[in-house]
């Protein structure tokens, strides 16, 4: 908490503290529960539906994804991919991954948490729950995990339309019907592999929860349209974990982000920003360099607000499902609205690619943002491969140019900060130069 | 004269490797319509049922790219970068649309991409799942109906059931010719090299189903008569991997003492080996082929004891990678290349598990990372030369 008590060139939110908290005591109760034989999973971003289920299914949950954060922040991530490396995985792939491959290696070596795990470390799993969403990455890893874990993996099935496609009659509805079945076959499974049954109430009230946290959650975020925007894109990151990875019971966790709700509320009230002076205003394409995230305060201080950031780590926009009465079926109209909710403008303005792309166009717009930075990461091929497209689409469709700056979410040696540092300092004269060639097109910022 | 009346057999193949638009174009100057796809996922026959020409979206190893840096950074798979640099630089104009699929997420990522910068007159994305559940088998049933009715409008005909059952099958005599193919690859020494091999495959990527079948016939024929074929070498290897559509990497290896026999590759037997089943609805076995039947990496597989209910290490990569076994027991292959494009994390990961497996199986192997250009295969020659010394 000191960190927050200091005069810093961003100005933290009071209330993220207690959401980044939930996701350092999702670590305590998994070691806690491997301690005490109860069930453990690691699990892929799955976008609500299996870890309602697992909630359900008293499975406490850990997220590698995140973990893999975890030890690029604390300083342990080097060794880890080194013991990947030498066990023969690729080097060009997932740091995140290879970060856990490495880690389970050597607890399986030392059969046992490695003692020098950070966050007390992630405990020997029950089961795998792994996503086909978004990349490649997400299952290989899992079943690669084989290698040094007799842990079962399940793959959560998720459908990818295309926009057009998605539009043709009756998509929605098999897409939908596909998702819930996906969902009723892992509960047929965990019954199967915990030999214990669904408490379907039980269920649907944390399905009930999630929806409305992501509502909530979603309120806070389009607070931060506001001149000067009161939340940076520093409070997001370290309070998107507690949804994203639904870190702890979402009731707790919606009271969390609405408590979130009234300080940005405030803060927009008294017309308060997130740094002294909001001269720039940006937007952040895909995950930061989790291990030098210093290099935002740097920013902060020449007066860059960063108001928004990567359309797959925010919660979906709401959509009315109290017509909806099965809770899995309600669960995967979420997920589905998560990754279509943007295909209808996409659809409308001709873009092809109503995921990743499409959504940069809209958010940058809403925003006002004078630039975006992105991030191409070596490792992260879903983090990456529509960056050039936006970054076309932006200047463009929208006079909005794009900082690039290469590093990767694990390997600090691929992030280099004084030359990042350089390169924005000369984007600030792009920046004023767009803003001025947007006025002059009659554009709203 | 046409092409097609030209060459005939492996002289065919080798021409039309070298120029492989040069007979689309014929065909489409004809009045045919030619759709591209990419990778192995979309479902051919569908096309074919519609007298639509397949084929297939391949890149260049030789054509540097300059175009593609505007629309796909540099750290995605290179064989895919330089598919849509070819796309850009018009080498596929002459299609009259294309299908893709989500063969791997850079494949499923570069269709909107292709889509976006190359505005196809006709497009559809299939959204291939990515695993054996039920509910996956039955979604993409689902998937191959949405393909159907785009299918139609565009071609302004009904797919009717009659079609599609003769389609699969010309497609599956195909598919047996190409067992053939490989067949010819038993001996010792083959009848036909791994270079040749590929020179058919790509052929065969490039025309329609039927005049493949012709030409393979004609291979096969010419392979079993002439005299002049590969020589015996000490080391009959096996390639698996990511795809190759280009012989450097066949010839280097072939060049230095070995006889490519056998291939797990999406160009080659990974493409063509399994069948598809007649069914009442054509479109069960069509999606239960495309889905469950192709053994690609990209498919998610998994075994769980049921007594123990935890995974098993071996038992897991026995029911994943056994049918390679079977490949060397059949084609006497006594080493095998794990080739692997920089950037494509589905055969990345594969890496280690099957090398377990080899060396379970007591089958030495080596691993090869190139990023699909000229310059990166030269750099391979000493260790693929070591590996052959350990295993001649
Ligand atoms: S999205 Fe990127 S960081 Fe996440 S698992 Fe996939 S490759 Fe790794
Ligand atoms: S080589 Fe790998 S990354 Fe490239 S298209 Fe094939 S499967 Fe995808």
């Amino acid at each position: 908490m000191a960190e927050g008590e200091k005069k810093r060139p961003i100005n933290r939110l009071k209330t993220m503290y207690p959401l980044r908290a939930l996701v350092d005591g999702m670590y305590e109760r998994a070691v806690e529960a491997g301690q005490e034989g109860k069930p453990v999973a690691w699990c892929m971003v799955n976008w609500w539906g299996g870890d309602a289920i697992l909630r359900a299914m008293e499975v406490a949950a850990v997220y590698p994804e995140d973990y893999g954060a975890v030890c690029a922040a604390f300083g342990a991530a080097p060794a880890y991919l080194a013991q990947a490396d030498s066990d023969g995985f690729p080097s060009h792939m997932c740091g995140y991954a290879r970060n856990c491959l490495g880690y389970a290696a050597r607890m399986k070596e030392l059969g046992a948490i490695p003692p020098e795990a950070p966050m007390g470390g992630m405990p020997k799993p029950t089961l795998l729950l792994s996503s086909g969403y978004f990349c490649d990455t997400r299952y290989k890893w899992f079943q690669a995990l084989g290698r040094y874990l007799d842990a079962p993996v399940w793959v959560l099935e998720m459908p990818h339309p295309g926009v057009k496609e998605s539009r043709l009659e009756g998509v929605r509805e098999h897409n939908i019907k596909f998702l819930v079945a996906e969902l009723r076959e892992f509960i047929a499974f965990l019954e199967w592999l915990l030999d214990r049954k669904m408490d379907w109430d039980k269920l649907a009230e944390i399905i009930d929860d999630t929806i409305e946290m992501n509502r909530v959650w979603y309120e806070v975020n389009e607070l931060r349209k506001a001149r000067p925007c009161p939340m940076h894109s520093r409070d997001f990151w370290s309070s998107m974990p507690a949804s994203l990875y639904m870190a702890a019971d979402p009731k707790v966790t919606t009271g969390l982000y609405r408590q979130m709700y009234e300080e940005v509320k405030s803060m927009v009230a008294n017309h308060r920003g997130a740094i002294g002076e909001e001269k720039y205003r940006l937007a952040f394409a895909e995950l930061p360099p989790w291990h030098s995230l210093k290099f935002f305060d740097q920013l902060a201080e020449r007066g860059w607000n960063f108001v928004i950031e990567s359309w797959a780590y925010h919660p979906p926009k709401p959509i009315d499902l109290s017509q909806v009465s099965d809770p899995l079926e309600r669960v995967a109209n979420l997920t589905y609205q998560y990754f279509s909710g943007y295909f209808e403008d996409a659809y409308n303005t001709g873009d092809w690619w109503g995921y990743f792309a499409h959504p940069y166009l809209e958010l940058v717009q809403e925003y006002q943002c004078d630039g975006i930075v992105l991030h191409p990461l070596l490792t992260c091929r879903t983090a990456t491969n529509h960056l050039m497209v936006v970054q076309d689409q932006l200047m463009s469709k929208l006079k909005v140019p794009s900082l690039v700056i290469e590093g990767d979410i694990v390997d600090l040696n691929l992030f280099d900060p004084a030359e990042a540092l350089r390169k924005a300092e000369t984007f600030e004269e792009t920046m004023s130069h767009y803003r001025q060639v947007r006025k002059e097109a009659g554009m709203a910022w | 004269m046409v092409m097609s009346e030209m060459e005939t057999g492996l002289d065919r193949a080798r021409a039309i490797y070298q120029d492989r638009t040069r007979r689309a174009r014929e065909l489409k100057a004809e009045g045919k319509q030619v759709i591209g796809y990419f990778d192995i996922y979309p479902v051919l026959e569908m096309l074919t049922a519609l007298d639509l020409v397949p084929y297939r979206i391949l890149g260049d190893m030789n054509e540097p790219i300059t175009k593609a840096d505007a629309c796909l950074p540099t750290v995605v798979c290179p064989f895919i970068r330089s598919v849509m640099d070819l796309g850009l630089k018009g080498r596929y104009d002459f299609l009259d649309g294309v299908v893709m699929a989500h063969g791997c997420e850079v494949a499923e990522k570069t269709a909107h991409i292709w889509r976006t910068y190359l505005n196809p007159a006709y497009a559809h994305f299939i959204d291939t799942p990515h695993t054996t559940h039920t509910a996956a088998l039955e979604q993409h049933k689902e998937l191959l109906k949405d393909f159907k009715k785009t299918l139609e409008a565009f071609a302004g005909k009904e797919l009717t059931l009659e079609k599609l059952r003769q389609a699969i099958e010309v497609h599956n005599e195909q598919r047996l010719l190409v067992r053939e193919l490989y067949d010819l690859r038993k001996p010792d020494p083959p009848l036909i090299s791994g270079t040749e091999t590929l020179q058919v495959l790509v052929a065969l990527a490039s025309l329609p189903v039927t005049e493949g079948n012709e030409l393979l016939r004609q291979v096969i024929r010419q392979a079993h008569e002439r005299r002049d074929g590969p020589r015996i070498q000490p080391a009959r290897l096996l390639l698996w991997g990511s795809i190759i559509d280009n012989t450097a990497i066949i010839d280097l290896i072939e060049s230095l003492g070995a006889n490519v026999v056998m291939d797990d590759t999406s160009l080659g037997s990974r493409a063509y080996f399994p069948l598809v089943e007649q069914t009442g609805d054509p479109l069960d076995g069509l999606a239960n082929r495309y889905l469950v039947a192709l053994k690609s990496p990209r498919t998610f597989r998994e075994t769980v004891l049921t007594k123990t209910k935890r995974k098993d290490y071996l038992a897991d990569l026995e029911n994943r990678f056994s049918y390679l076994k079977d490949y060397a027991q059949e084609w006497k292959v006594n080493g095998v290349i794990l080739e692997v494009l920089r950037y494509c994390d589905i055969h990345g990961y594969e890496v280690p598990g099957l090398k377990d497996y080899l060396d379970h199986i007591d089958l030495p192997s080596i691993y090869l990372e190139h990023d699909y250009s000229q310059a990166a295969l030269a750099q391979l020659r000493t260790r693929v030369q070591a590996f052959l010394e350990v295993i001649g």
